[in-house]
């Protein structure tokens, strides 16, 4: 009995020490959780200008702070705390404060459930800002109808916030930033257009809904503008070698491969094609950032890839807040997803300003339907009525110079047909 | 047949072979499958990672893969006094054997999320030159030295199994560790030395692991999965069965997944291990289990 009692304290004594360790790196280096696991409030600020008797408004935000994509979803939180930090500041909502109820999804559907379910039942939130995940938030979209809560993100799968078989917009699912297709026309625009290519390959994900739905309208595009699509190689989450891919694309020898994965996929793909032989142009969707540049391990040329917004640009208006985000958390280097939390914060801000009532979902969702030319460090954004996108917002065209830094070379803005 | 498919089947199949011995040199003797191995793994490529890291001029591989052996001997004895050694005194059934290994496995890997994130890393270039050309395909530097690392790594193992009076005593533990034990074998050390050795082999896979793929907690168990396979179709607990399993494994994952694609192959791969399963239980090696039955 004894021996039993001293082999509980002692695991409970190891649990102690691993959940310090944890808590010790998360104060010092995250912005992390600190009042329970998972979760993390912004208080209202303290003076702010704002009638005590006024309650705050809960505004919920969900994003990967521990899974596979959590170095995106940290800068994620990281632009959704500062942008309600400033608003705040300037004195809330109507003069009400704004409460910030962070919680992790870890790039998984079922925490994503759980993470929404804890803030629409337990917290009681308003609205939510979502994470740049496409799976998590794919599974919000009838929990979100069902309960009348306004979702802004950059969940960039289309289905997330359009009907696939209606085309019909869901009513509280909003994307503020390019969808995937749109994103996928803008590089195959670019390619065609200005590169001159005809002959295309993609190599993706095909376990992961953000690369297939940059793939797919990606090949579609080209093949109905003249170009022609020579190799479609895919691989699964999990797997690690996919090296026989990069072969069988080589041998097809297309002008151009687009790549469309998260960074660490994309590195290896970037790899594994230049290791087969193949020299042509590489297209990138927009995580040919950091850390893809730092995982690579071929040298990098030829290589044309998305960006959302020009953060090493002083005079872009992305670069005050990528800048902030790396004197706050001591990171490496810039990563546009700060500039996408502040970004769908503002956006939802702007609609909550505009509302009679901010617990009313149905209100807010008509009047972020409605959100036209609001400020963000990406540009103006609109959004799209009918399908909850953005309008008329640029994709930039970037690549690599020869000391490895990220130059912008061009931008697109599509058309009215494919937005 | 494309000769670069075969070369990076058997690049890939030699790093197989590393994790798939590491992993049958332990069940030979204690007969039980060391999930755990993949954990071990798994640290080792961090550690690797992060001493190159530490260093502004990155520091030769040999010096990493013997900083990353002493690691993975350690973390194996470790593992082995905390966990697998009471386990032994007590003469528990394997089914404990099994658990603690599968606890250490998801252990490590929750410790490394803890510490780490599961931000993938990557080791910096090593090579000037990424690849040359022989007969018209394309080998990758890198490969051909994971390549020839991993051959030189399976000799020098094969030697000791096989020249060696402790690898006489392995093997005869292996056998039959009471027979061994009235010989005068001290079959407490040859467990601790086998530990040691599949130890070593996964600091060393770890670092081959790293600088092929990106650094990410669930690395070694990933990979641990092919060295399964290569083992069972090797035959569990025949160390130069699950190499030629693993290295036939390593070529026929490149060929299938050109030929069908990444979807089907999985299913490959684990329908080869269950038709091994029926018709051949003892694997292509066969001789360890058909002495043990």
């Amino acid at each position: 009995m004894k021996k039993q009692v001293k082999l509980i304290a002692m695991i409970l004594v190891v649990m102690m020490v691993v959940s310090a360790c944890a808590s010790n790196k998360d104060t010092t280096k995250d912005p992390e959780p600190t009042t329970a696991p998972g979760v993390d409030t912004v208080e209202p600020t303290a003076g702010a200008e704002a009638p005590a008797d006024l309650a705050p408004i809960k505004l919920g935000n969900i994003q990967d702070l521990s899974g596979g994509a959590s170095e995106a979803g940290k800068a994620n939180a990281w632009g959704v705390e500062y942008a309600v930090k400033q608003a705040n500041a300037a004195g809330g909502i109507n003069g009400r404060q704004i409460e910030l109820i962070t919680m992790d999804c870890k790039n998984d559907v079922q925490e994503g459930i759980n993470a929404y379910r804890l803030l629409v039942d337990e917290h009681k939130v308003d609205a939510i800002i979502g994470p740049p995940l496409s799976n998590p938030a794919l599974a919000w979209v009838d929990l979100a109808t069902e309960d009348q809560i306004p979702i802004v993100g950059h969940f960039m799968d289309e289905r997330v916030t359009t009907n696939e078989e209606t085309g019909e917009a869901y009513p509280f699912m909003f994307l503020a930033e390019p969808g995937c297709a749109q994103q996928s026309y803008s590089i195959a625009t670019y390619a065609l257009d200005t590169l001159g290519l005809k002959t295309f390959g993609t190599f993706y994900n095909a376990g992961l809904s953000y690369a297939v739905q940059h793939a797919l309208p990606f090949a579609d595009y080209v093949s109905k503008n003249g170009g022609t699509v020579l190799a479609e190689e895919t691989f699964q989450t999990g797997d690690v070698d996919y090296r026989a891919q990069a072969v069988k694309i080589a041998e097809a020898n297309p002008d151009a491969v687009f790549i469309s994965n998260y960074a660490a996929d994309n590195a290896l793909c970037y790899d594994y094609l230049r290791e087969a032989g193949y020299e042509g142009t590489i297209l990138g969707n927009n995580t040919f950032q950091s850390p893809f540049s730092s995982l690579v391990k071929t040298k990098v040329y030829d290589t044309y890839f998305l960006q959302n917004v020009d953060m090493e640009n002083p005079e872009s208006d992305s670069y005050d807040i990528v800048k902030a985000y790396m004197d706050e958390t001591g990171a490496k280097y810039p990563i546009a997803n700060a500039c996408f939390g502040y970004d769908a914060t503002t956006v939802m801000i702007e609609a909550l300003k505009k509302a009679k009532d901010t617990s009313d979902g149905v209100e807010v969702a008509a009047l972020l339907a409605q959100t036209k030319d609001v400020q963000t460090s990406s540009g103006l954004i609109t959004l799209n009525p009918e399908t909850h996108r953005t309008i008329g917002l640029p994709m930039l065209i970037a690549q690599y110079d020869e000391n490895f830094k990220l130059i912008i070379v061009d931008s697109i803005t599509l058309g009215e047909g494919l937005e | 047949m494309n000769l670069q498919l075969i070369f990076n089947g058997i690049s890939l199949g030699a790093v197989y072979a590393l994790i798939a011995v590491g992993f049958a040199i332990v069940f030979s003797i204690l007969k039980f499958s060391n999930f755990a191995h993949g954990g071990m793994i798994s640290a080792c490529t961090y550690i690797a990672y992060f001493f190159q890291a530490s260093f502004a001029k990155t520091p030769p591989l040999w010096v990493t893969i013997v900083v990353t052996s002493i690691a993975g001997l350690f973390i194996a004895l470790i593992l082995d006094t905390i966990g697998y050694r009471s386990v032994r005194r007590k003469n528990s059934p394997n089914i404990y054997y099994f658990v603690t290994s599968i606890t250490f496995a998801i252990l490590i890997e929750q410790i490394l999320t803890v510490f780490f994130g599961k931000t993938s890393y990557g080791f910096p270039a090593m090579f000037e030159k990424k690849s040359f050309e022989v007969l018209g395909a394309n080998i990758s530097t890198l490969d051909f030295v994971i390549l020839l690392i991993s051959i030189a790594i399976l000799i020098v193992l094969m030697l000791v199994i096989e020249k060696t009076k402790l690898g006489l005593a392995i093997r005869a533990v292996s056998i039959d560790s009471k027979t061994g034990r009235l010989m005068g074998i001290n079959s407490g050390s040859v467990i601790i030395f086998t530990f040691a050795l599949a130890g070593i082999l996964a600091g060393i896979s770890g670092t081959l692991l790293g600088m092929k793929y990106s650094v990410y907690p669930g690395l070694g168990g990933s990979m641990l999965v092919k060295g399964v396979i290569a083992s069972t179709i090797g035959g569990l607990g025949s160390m130069s069965g699950a190499i030629i399993a693993a290295l036939l494994l390593g070529v026929i994952e490149m060929l299938s997944v050109y030929n069908l694609g990444s979807s089907v192959t999985p299913v490959i791969l684990f329908g080869i291990m269950l038709l091994f399963l029926f018709i051949r239980p003892q694997g292509i090696s066969g001789k360890y289990a058909q002495d043990k039955v």
